[in-house]
């Protein structure tokens, strides 16, 4: 792609963004980032509301799902039947 | 034949972890089919494996690790469907739709809000917001691309490394990045539009 500095531009600083929350940018494209972030109030959003969309994926798993759903009766007869099979080979 | 330290006790698993290990599954995958296949999947892996099973772990524990691979599995195979090919051609780059080509600028119309102010507007129940959230974010990253949901799943729910994640869907560092940021970007325009700014009446 045919990006240079991420200085002043928003598709790369966002994609540095991502990049820096699962490992250490190099120096000089930390102090481009820090500098961009600091001019660009757009971008800043982006690194908040990224952060956000993360930590909400993480706790679906905890909320989508009331404790009180069950396995369908149908589903548990035919997986005790693939285990009875299973068992008998 | 070497006994088992512990005993499994596979007769007992269904009754026993059923429910659990369908719920577990039913939060990280969109369908119940699929997570009733997924349980279906674990136990008969577990029957066939058990005597790997040496009781070092719980057999709880020990099932629930055998889930989560088949749940990584699972996303795995849909990542790898041949019917979708995976275009990173910068003409074909999805992120034009966001910024200018030219200087690599926010496009106006995909300005991002201010979420924070929008949010503290409309607070009332926590719960049931919480879950109201949810519904939205799951309805949006069930309109990403297959190879888009597997890395995100993968990362962000999962909590897998980068590393594992490019092994398992046989990508290059530089191309997860892109799939991380372009998935980034489609839930982020989601959520805005259906969550944050739901779409305004038509001005007259």
């Amino acid at each position: 792609m045919p990006i240079s500095s991420p200085l002043f531009n928003c598709q790369q600083a966002t994609l540095l963004i991502e990049r820096r929350a699962d490992e250490a940018l190099p120096l000089k494209t930390q102090v481009q980032l820090w500098a961009h972030l600091r001019l660009c109030p757009l971008c800043r959003r982006y690194a908040v509301q990224s952060v956000f969309i993360a930590r909400q994926a993480q706790a679906a798993v905890d909320y989508r799902v009331p404790a009180d759903v069950v396995l369908p009766a149908a589903a548990r007869q035919r997986i005790q039947q693939a285990l009875d099979q299973h068992s008998a080979e | 034949m070497s006994q088992v330290a512990t005993t499994a006790e596979p007769a007992r698993w269904l009754e026993r972890y059923g429910d659990e290990l369908y719920r577990f599954a039913l939060g990280r995958v969109t369908d119940a089919a699929t997570a009733e296949e997924l349980v279906q999947d674990t136990l008969v892996s577990a029957l066939g494996a058990l005597t790997s099973f040496r009781g070092q772990a719980s057999e709880r524990t020990w099932l629930f690790a055998i889930l989560k691979r088949k749940v990584i599995d699972h996303y795995r195979r849909q990542a790898r469907s041949p019917f979708i090919p995976l275009d990173l051609s910068p003409e074909q780059a999805p992120e034009a739709e966001f910024f200018r080509p030219a200087d690599g600028h926010w496009r106006p119309e995909h300005y991002p809000t201010d979420w924070a102010a929008d949010e503290a507007s409309s607070r009332s129940d926590a719960a049931l917001e919480q879950r109201e959230f949810q519904a939205v974010l799951q309805g949006c990253q069930q309109r990403l691309a297959p190879q888009h949901l597997a890395v995100f799943v993968l990362r962000f729910v999962e909590e897998q490394p980068a590393v594992l994640i490019c092994q398992e869907l046989g990508l290059s560092s530089a191309n997860y990045w892109v799939i991380i940021h372009r998935a980034k970007l489609y839930l982020r325009r989601c959520l805005e539009k259906n969550w944050f700014r739901p779409p305004a009446p038509p001005h007259s």
